[in-house]
């Protein structure tokens, strides 16, 4: 009796959030799954195509370039969030907890601006004529190899900067409440063996870091996978296609050349993409919850 | 380790300076752009169209003069705060109850559904759109504050459901237990005893509704209508036309990032702590 009064309860508390998902994600999903088996051009009745979307994905040219820009902006992204962020999390370890504290809370500012402002900002820093940047390197006489924005071999780099600008700070963030709960007399022991920082921060730090690191790097990579917003507001895509992203690419195709099924079907790769890249970790640290 | 103690004492000034030259270094990295952006919200299109740049120039008030009261930015304004607002609410209700739903009731299904509700973060919100969009108009909400707020509601719910989860685990059971036992009832459990022992998570997940409800730029830009419009829509108008309203962007810009910065600025450590929960304690 009481069983089944827990049960009625625990339905009553899940289902709200339960309907709010399936309604927002998943009929949505099962809808961009199902548009994408279809040829829809405006004015002519949609035509089932089944996986011709798919196929013509890959023999677009385009779309292939968004899909290696999505992994190298993924993978750029990545690694220098996670450089800069360890990195300053471990530094500001080591400070007097108060003036690390205070750091951290500086530092910690441009992860709380919307992607649009930091789009926003960061063209005001590229920018050719009055720029930062420009005007950074021209102290040291290197902006003349520098194409910022507008040339094609530089775009995804600035714009993977400028995202790790406002998502660095989370890394860091993350990684030092990890921290925290590494032992003193671990680094004590290392510090008697002889073992210089730089050492102890590869073989005790990282180590121990690992699932933390999983974790950050599972939620950053999804998005930064994902990535519109600051694509959007810096380059839209350009110069010649350099920065388009797969999430862009769709939007446009779903969107502004309304080809609807089409830009489902660039959608659902994406999902697939991630699911592929980011499944194991996904389950791993899955699992790493349990055992605890 | 036969190092004189001179060398080691040089070699402890080199890292200290090395140390604090990166953290100068990062410190510049962050705030540059930031000062770069409210010093141009105050400065006339003259002394932000320099080729170096000026940090002395008489300062105006004239670009968020523009941007709030001849143009619509209060407005914007305010429906921020409303859509921001609602969401955390919804947010925080639902992910409390259905988190709790899923750890502390015994439930067969729950990793089952608790793994569902994750795969719903990773669905591309490309593909989400325009069903939504097509959805709200259905049942009439397109154009209404509720649409974006209900959409941020969603695309919240899965990251926050998994996070409080991980909080409620580490409630001890015990805890729980003793509270039945004193007589309280299942929901009296929930309110006195479970919500206060995860309130950093919380926290956490109130900053990060919160700051994502109002940054959010796709969903809100598709739901809305002009009257409607929230601030990231209203900044992201600017963003074809660069040079010609530079100022009154940035004005517009820095009253956006200020109220999500300072909040950030306090409470940003428990965004950490909630974010890896259960996952540092080995």
């Amino acid at each position: 009796m009481i069983r089944r009064k827990e049960l009625l309860l625990g339905f009553c508390v899940i289902a709200p959030a339960a309907i709010v998902i399936a309604s927002v994600m998943f009929i949505p999903l099962f809808y961009a799954i199902y548009t994408s088996m279809y040829e829809i051009k405006a004015g002519q009745a949609p035509v089932f195509v089944f996986l011709g979307n798919y196929g013509r994905f890959f023999t677009d040219p385009v779309a292939l370039r968004s899909l290696a820009n999505t992994v190298g902006y993924t993978v750029i992204n990545l690694a220098i969030c996670l450089l800069f962020g360890v990195g300053i999390a471990i530094l500001l370890d080591t400070l007097r907890p108060k003036v690390g504290n205070i750091l951290r809370a500086v530092f910690s500012m441009p992860l709380f601006i919307s992607p649009i402002i930091v789009a926003l900002i960061w063209r005001y820093m590229y920018d050719p004529q009055y720029g930062f940047v420009y005007w950074l390197l021209g102290t040291v006489g290197l902006d003349q190899y520098f194409g910022g924005l507008t040339s094609p071999a530089w775009a995804l780099v600035c714009v993977a900067v400028a995202d790790a600008w406002n998502v660095t700070p989370f890394i860091m963030l993350v990684v030092s409440a990890g921290l925290t709960v590494i032992p003193e007399d671990l680094y004590e022991a290392a510090r008697l063996d002889g073992a210089g920082p730089i050492r102890i921060v590869f073989n005790v730090t990282l180590p121990l870091l690992t699932k933390v690191l999983a974790v950050v790097a599972l939620i950053r990579g999804t998005d930064a996978f994902r990535v519109f917003d600051i694509i959007y507001g810096t380059t839209n895509g350009g110069p010649a296609n350099s920065t388009s992203s797969l999430s862009l690419y769709a939007y446009k195709a779903a969107y502004q050349q309304n080809e609807l099924g089409y830009g489902m079907a660039i959608a659902i790769i994406t999902l697939l993409g991630l699911i592929l890249l980011f499944g194991p970790l996904m389950r791993n640290s899955a699992r790493g919850k349990d055992d605890l | 380790m036969a190092v004189s103690p001179g060398a080691s004492k040089a070699k402890a000034i080199v890292a200290r300076t090395a140390k604090w030259a990166v953290i100068g270094l990062f410190f510049c990295w962050t705030v540059i752009p930031i000062i770069i952006v409210v010093t141009n919200a105050f400065k006339m299109p003259l002394d932000i169209f320099t080729k170096t740049p000026t940090f002395i120039f008489q300062p105006t008030l004239d670009n968020f003069a523009t941007a709030f009261i001849k143009s619509d930015f209060l407005t914007y304004f305010a429906n921020s705060t409303i859509v921001a607002l609602t969401c955390t609410v919804f947010v925080l209700g639902l992910s409390v109850f259905s988190a709790w739903g899923l750890t502390s009731l015994r439930l067969r299904p729950a990793n089952w559904i608790a793994n569902a509700f994750m795969v719903g973060k990773l669905v591309p919100v490309i593909s989400m759109l325009l069903p939504l969009f097509v959805l709200m108009r259905m049942i009439g909400l397109r154009g209404s504050l509720l649409a974006p707020a209900i959409a941020h509601v969603a695309l919240q719910l899965p990251f926050m459901v998994w996070m409080l989860m991980g909080f409620m685990r580490d409630v001890p059971p015990e805890l729980e237990q003793a509270a039945m036992i004193d007589g309280c009832t299942r929901l009296q459990v929930l309110f006195r005893i479970v919500v206060p022992v995860i309130l950093p998570g919380l926290a956490a997940a109130f900053i990060l509704a919160m700051q994502y409800s109002w940054n959010e730029l796709l969903f809100s830009l598709q739901l809305t209508t002009f009257e409607t419009y929230t601030l990231p829509v209203g900044i992201a108008s600017f963003v074809g036309a660069v040079s010609v309203n530079a100022g009154v962007a940035s004005a517009a810009a820095t009253v956006t990032m200020t109220p999500m910065v300072v909040l950030g600025f306090f409470i940003q450590k428990y965004l950490a702590v909630g974010t890896i929960g259960g996952a540092v304690k080995g």
